[in-house]
């Protein structure tokens, strides 16, 4: 498989023993020589998102440090820990992460319950983007985290899933809603999904960023369905990295 | 590998009251064309525009669109569970429209899996030995146990999950199918790793696959396509995919194709 001319960088994989998947950083690593995947943003598994933030932060500043630049680390910290969530995500900084990952199913909260604002305050401060796994109801859905990114203007928030899938139907109207917010294109079908972000004329490839979502999917089959998106190349090239790279240090 | 594949869950094209998420018109030609370049041997198609208006012409169109295939597709009808004459045309759709079995889109349709203006349809629904396909996968009126709840007042009908649980309520779909005799479970729009844990903990007669065709801005339907090829690279042992492939939906459907 080769991507001519693009920089590929994978928004959203999480590294280690998940409930019911796993993903070794050896086989990440692996998977993106074998596919031309550049770069990817790693989270770290389910039970450090919920609970065990600092290990996690440990095992994704650790991971990107030793990659020589091909990953890159997302913080996590679990809202309801209060100043100590904020003490966490200024350690996982420390350590070298870029990005904020938020999961309101894993994590127990709800968007609006203010919860999260001081840790995107944070976010904001540093510039970090802020990724937020959509899908669920009712506290992980792509409307809601559009009234959330419009309290947060400064912050670029990726909907993480692009609210697969019954509420794809609502992923279209949060971007139109809140200029701040990225699509993400894990699962998606290019000819349903992807062809309306595509066409939508207050979306497009500028809003949208290529995701695997590993190990929860098959990595060549997230990328081949990008690949027969039939794109100009150079919006191809933005879905694929650029839009992301754009957000990185 | 070259297993054959009955793909238990698609779609006619949206012709008439589908205002969105109807995707591209398509002949049965087309779709046979479809079948052929996703390696699908035959499919259960589903009705589509009926789910967003329950009318009898919606099951005449379907039945014609199979019809023009029978070795290669059957059609599950639908009817709104509150309609009057529901289970009349439910009646109609086994007994002149030679359809199969009825889909059931609860969140579309309106309609609670627990209302009891159900049972008399379910009921037709046995008399001619045919199945149930409801749309699974999405609170409040689509769950597992729901359904499931469903399946179980009606134990003479097999009751097909028709997302298994999507991405949110798999694992509530793994529960349901094991502890309900009659209830099957279809990998469609399910996540690979969530699909893998199902092949390995529901009764593994009861697993079957479908594409969710039909719904495509494309004549090809390139997502369906994509679908039926990515299963066979989740690390499932041939003789296991086999009979979620084809055995387990031809025993469901009696023996057909032949």
């Amino acid at each position: 498989m080769t991507i001519s001319g693009a920089r590929v960088v994978d928004a959203h994989v999480r590294v280690g023993e998940c409930r019911e998947a796993a993903l070794p950083l050896h086989t990440l690593l692996a998977t993106m020589d074998r596919l031309g995947i550049d770069a990817a943003l790693i989270s770290p598994p389910e039970r450090c998102i919920a609970y065990h933030n600092a290990e996690g932060n440990a095992l994704t500043t650790g991971a990107a440090a030793a990659s020589g630049g091909r990953l890159y680390a997302y913080a996590v910290a679990n809202p309801w820990r209060g100043t100590d969530a904020l003490a966490e995500l200024d350690r996982a900084r420390s350590a070298g992460a870029v990005a904020l990952a938020v999961d309101p199913v894993l994590q127990g909260f709800d968007l609006h319950d203010g919860l999260l604002d001081p840790l995107l305050r944070k976010a904001c401060d540093w510039r970090w983007p802020v990724y937020v796994r959509t899908g669920t109801p009712p506290t992980a859905l792509p409307l809601p985290l559009a009234s959330l990114a419009r309290r947060h203007p400064d912050v670029t928030f990726i909907m993480g899933r692009s609210g697969a899938t019954d509420f794809w139907i609502d992923a279209i109207p949060a971007l139109r809603y809140a200029p701040n917010l990225l699509a993400d294109t894990s699962y998606a079908p290019w000819d349903t999904v992807l062809s309306g972000f595509g066409a939508d004329p207050s979306v497009g490839p500028e809003r949208v960023v290529f995701s695997t979502d590993a190990p929860y999917t098959v990595p060549e089959v997230e990328l081949e369905r990008i690949l027969d998106w039939p794109l100009p190349a150079a919006d191809r090239a933005r879905v694929l990295g650029e839009n992301l790279t754009r957000l990185l240090p | 590998m070259d297993i054959p594949i009955i793909d238990f869950h698609t779609h006619t094209p949206a012709w008439d009251h589908a205002s969105w998420l109807a995707g591209a018109a398509f002949t049965p030609a087309d779709f046979t064309a479809f079948l052929d370049s996703a390696g699908i041997r035959a499919a259960v198609v589903l009705s589509h525009d009926g789910l967003f208006h329950a009318t009898p012409e919606a099951n005449d169109r379907l039945a014609e669109f199979v019809a023009a295939d029978p070795d290669r597709m059957v059609g599950f009808g639908t009817v709104n569970a509150r309609y009057p004459g529901a289970a009349e045309e439910m009646e109609r759709c086994f007994g002149t429209l030679g359809i199969r079995g009825l889909k059931i889109h609860p969140w579309l349709q309106g309609v609670s899996m627990h209302e009891p203006s159900l049972d008399p349809i379910a009921e037709v629904v046995a008399a001619h030995g045919g199945s149930v396909l409801c749309h699974d996968g999405t609170p409040p009126y689509a769950t597992a146990t729901q359904i499931a709840a469903f399946a179980r007042r009606h134990p003479t009908v097999p009751v097909v999950l028709g997302h298994a649980g999507l991405h949110d309520t798999w694992r509530e779909a793994i529960a349901a199918v094991t502890e309900t005799a009659n209830l099957y479970i279809c990998l469609c729009g399910v996540p690979p790793y969530a699909g893998r844990h199902i092949i390995d903990r529901c009764p593994p007669e009861r697993v079957l696959f479908g594409s969710d065709a039909g719904l495509s801005d494309q004549v090809g339907q390139a997502y369906a396509v994509a679908r039926a090829h990515e299963i066979t690279r989740w690390g499932v042992d041939d003789t296991t995919l086999r009979r979620v492939l084809y055995d387990n939906p031809r025993d469901l459907l009696g023996g057909w194709p032949q």
